[in-house]
């Protein structure tokens, strides 16, 4: 509330000072009025400067995010493809369901790897922070050693990381090792920093489900490059 | 006092505007090179399957995938400057119906398993 008094007092002091003083007073007012003004101007310039700012730059920054999405996107939609192939592949086949679901946990993985990286574009310019990863693992309802505490250093987060893969790698050994969704292993990988997440991983699953659909791996010849 | 004003606007402006666009921009480039690999890839692979069955290496189906697979090549799925983008993928998921049907493989049925949440 200092402000009420500071409003009150001001002028009661000036009236004092300044009753029979009225240039000084209305000097006073001007120079008040002024700051005013030249304020408002400065705001004003301000935003119109924003407006051209932006204005200028926002194409060149779509056009350089374009380009970047679509580079980084492609070949996640590519083995997005080839998988669908696969699968249509089976269906007009009559192969085992068993494939075919191992196809359909595929593509799901891929759906959710180019969510992630979406979810990433969108946030593109802002480092990947360590509780923004958190945050995304819990929304995936993924992680089953996230500990309640938010504030979590570095060197905590690294060791959640390893924690993880660790309890992945177990998950793929053991018997039960097909209760382990992939995605699980998805953030893991991410997590780690991997230049291409996961896609390493799934194409490896791809090239074994071709082999025993009993195809030449030359179908994922295309996919070489990722 | 505008032009002070003014200067320091434009440069938080430019920031602000390089930043808002590259976002939209990669979400936009996203979607298409999405959709576009996932068209290559699907055709990749059916040549390859196709080319393993004698009898189909000189089908209709081998030419209409020939022709996907030309013209998605030659499509500039990273330039935001392309003035055709629209009709040029209108053609190409045309291209790719036409496949579809060809191989019997619903198109639909192939979308939908997608579950990526990127609406074509």
């Amino acid at each position: 509330m200092s402000w009420v008094q500071a409003a009150s007092s001001t002028p009661s002091a000036a009236d004092e000072e300044d009753v029979f003083d009225e240039e000084a007073d209305e000097s006073l007012l001007v120079q008040r009025e002024w700051r005013n003004h030249m304020q408002r101007r400065i705001k004003e310039g301000y935003r119109d400067g924003l407006d051209a700012g932006k204005a200028v730059t926002l194409q060149q920054g779509f056009n350089q995010g374009y380009k970047e999405g679509a580079e980084v996107i492609i070949n996640y939609g590519q083995l997005r493809g080839t998988l669908s192939a696969l699968l249509s592949w089976c269906h007009l086949h009559d192969n085992s369901s068993t494939l075919i679901s191992e196809i359909n946990s595929l593509l799901d993985a891929v759906g959710q790897c180019e969510e992630y990286v979406l979810k990433h574009l969108k946030s593109i310019t802002s480092q990947p922070h360590v509780v923004d990863l958190l945050d995304s693992i819990e929304d995936m309802d993924l992680c089953h050693v996230v500990p309640d505490k938010k504030k979590i250093d570095e060197t905590k987060d690294e060791r959640l990381c390893e924690n993880n893969a660790e309890f992945n790698k177990n998950c793929g050994k053991s018997p039960s090792g097909k209760d382990c969704s992939y995605l699980e292993r998805c953030t893991t990988q991410e997590h780690s920093h991997s230049e291409n997440p996961n896609l390493a991983w799934i194409l490896e699953q791809t090239a074994s489900l071709v082999k025993q659909l009993g195809i030449s791996t030359d179908v994922l010849q295309h996919l070489k490059q990722l | 006092f505008h032009g002070e004003g003014y200067q320091e606007g434009y440069e938080d402006g430019s920031s602000l505007g390089r930043i808002e666009g590259r976002q939209h921009g990669a979400l936009r480039g996203a979607k298409i090179g999405s959709e576009i690999g996932c068209y290559q890839g699907f055709a990749f692979a059916w040549k390859h399957l196709l080319h393993s069955d004698a009898s189909e290496r000189d089908s209709r189906k081998m030419r209409v995938l020939e022709s996907l697979m030309g013209m998605i090549e030659k499509f500039p799925y990273d330039d935001p400057a392309y003035d055709r983008l629209h009709e040029d993928l209108d053609r190409i998921r045309g291209k790719f119906r036409q496949l579809c049907s060809l191989l019997n493989v619903q198109p639909d049925f192939k979308m939908s398993a997608e579950g990526s949440g990127l609406s074509f």
